[in-house]
């Protein structure tokens, strides 16, 4: 992995925030499909949880550190609702109502802590455009009660200033990359380090979840494939021994031949009117 | 028969001469033409099975950092019919071109290590090689469009299984014209694809105009 150019990316500052305002935004794009893929990613510590989805119960005992989906939802808006396991939808402990899913989106819904350690709900919009064959895609998301933090890959940081519910991201040389999340500014490790696997043509979203106070930052990954492309061409030789179609010499020589067959029987023509 | 009759003879004589070996040459220039470009489509077509629609259960997954998986590169490629015994070096992208890196050394070739290795069930494995070089001559796909349906080849993998090899396809395209998405998919049916230069040579840009592809699958 090239440094040099993962911190080029991270330099272009796309560090961009989405709450519920930003996905309502993306409805304005024109959607090519009607339903869109979501996942529900869950990042509140020791808090097993059933989700309801429009009163229905979608997930049942999901675990906290656990990635569900994707599933298709028809464009809409929905009501999630988490409940202790077992308990009734009537008595959540975190709901959204009239959560708005575009079309032809794909969402991930994370249960998380904010900055202060209060759980709540954020829906981030992925990007799943394709990356340029070789690349692949890093996104970071500060979902965690922690303070701004640096995340540093080989020690250099790459995204800096990273706040709760804010996201980083940016499209790297695939390959493994030592990373880990420090308090912006500082060298005081909050999380990590630990190995990324950034495979090519994937998007690895990371999140970090947790509370500092309470000891239990941590990450979350969610990996979408799919995203590559082909590369530019397959340049494959340049001696010209197996060339195909006919040279310049074959129209020189059709050219001769033709011209000679031509002069050729014009004289044979003319001796003979000659003769007569 | 006049001397002037004669030189006339002679010369539609040598004019015939010259259009046939034209003629000749014209003909064996040609392109060997496509095979099983409909079986190549269909391979790459053919989508891996989605969820079941209206599937109540939901996937649910660790959300660990992901580990690297296991895949299994080609090492050594033999296709018996074209004499070709090659080793096989993983290789990406060229930073600057953005093009598939071709193995510098002509008698090796490459596997696009960012595509399927051959442990696979789905996509396409993609092999690429010389057909030749000005400075080194022919390379290890300078017959590759001799191919033909049936024909077997074995690509061996670095847990040194040998995995035996059909051609179903042989296809030429203009390089700008190419498919590369089909060929680089990695969903679809398992295959193997093998691509090299070939058509008419562009002296002055010392380029081919088209590709050689040919697609194989698991024998």
């Amino acid at each position: 992995m090239q440094l040099s150019y993962f911190r080029r990316v991270a330099a272009g500052g796309a560090v961009a925030a989405l709450a519920f305002a930003g996905v309502a935004a993306f409805t304005a794009t024109p959607a090519y499909a009607a339903t869109s893929k979501v996942s529900v990613v869950h990042g509140i510590p020791d808090t097993p949880v059933d989700v309801y989805v429009n009163g229905k119960k979608t997930l049942d005992n999901f675990k906290p550190g656990d990635v569900a989906g994707p599933l298709s939802l028809a464009e809409g808006e929905y009501d999630i609702a988490l409940t202790k396991p077992g308990e009734p939808v009537g008595s959540a402990i975190l709901k959204v109502d009239n959560a708005e899913v575009p079309g032809g989106a794909n969402i991930s819904i994370a249960a998380h802590l904010d900055a202060a350690g209060k759980p709540k709900i954020t829906p981030f919009v992925n990007d799943v455009s394709k990356v340029d064959a070789g690349k692949a895609r890093l996104i970071v998301r500060h979902t965690a009660a922690a303070p701004a933090v640096d995340v540093r890959a080989g020690g250099t940081p790459v995204f800096k200033g990273l706040t709760n519910p804010k996201e980083a991201k940016g499209d790297v040389d695939a390959g493994t990359v030592k990373a880990d999340v420090v308090l912006a500014g500082t060298d005081t490790v909050a999380i990590g380090p630990a190995d990324l696997n950034l495979k090519e043509g994937t998007a690895t979203i990371v999140y970090a979840i947790g509370s500092a106070e309470g000891k239990t930052l941590d990450v979350v990954a969610q990996t979408i494939t799919g995203l590559h492309s082909a590369p530019g061409g397959v340049p494959s030789g340049d001696g010209g021994q197996a060339g195909t179609g006919v040279q310049t010499w074959w129209y020189a020589l059709t050219g001769a031949g033709v011209l000679l067959l031509l002069g050729g029987g014009v004289r044979m023509a003319t001796a003979r009117t000659g003769r007569k | 028969m006049t001397v002037r009759n004669r030189g006339a003879l002679a010369a539609l004589a040598a004019g015939v001469a010259a259009l046939t070996v034209a003629t000749l040459v014209a003909c064996n220039s040609q392109p060997a033409g496509n095979v099983g470009v409909e079986e190549a489509s269909t391979l790459a077509a053919s989508a891996t099975p989605s969820a079941v629609e209206g599937d109540p259960s939901v996937p649910v997954t660790a959300g660990e950092l992901p580990a690297g998986a296991r895949i299994v590169p080609p090492v050594r490629l033999v296709i018996p019919g074209i004499d070709v015994t090659a080793t096989v070096n993983a290789v990406g992208i060229n930073e600057r071109t953005n093009e598939f890196e071709v193995p510098p050394s002509v008698d090796q070739i490459g596997w696009y290590r960012y595509g399927p290795g051959l442990e696979t069930d789905a996509g396409s494995v993609v092999i690429a090689g010389h057909v030749d070089s000005a400075k080194q001559g022919r390379g290890a796909f300078f017959r590759l469009r001799e191919l033909d349906q049936g024909d077997t080849l074995t690509a061996t993998g670095s847990d040194g299984k040998a995995r035996k090899y059909r051609v179903v396809a042989r296809e030429e395209y203009a390089k700008t014209k190419i498919p590369l998405e089909r060929y680089f998919a990695r969903d679809g049916k398992p295959r193997l694809t093998l691509i090299t230069c070939g058509g008419p040579f562009d002296a002055k840009a010392r380029k081919y105009r088209d590709n050689i592809v040919v697609t194989a699958v698991p024998a």
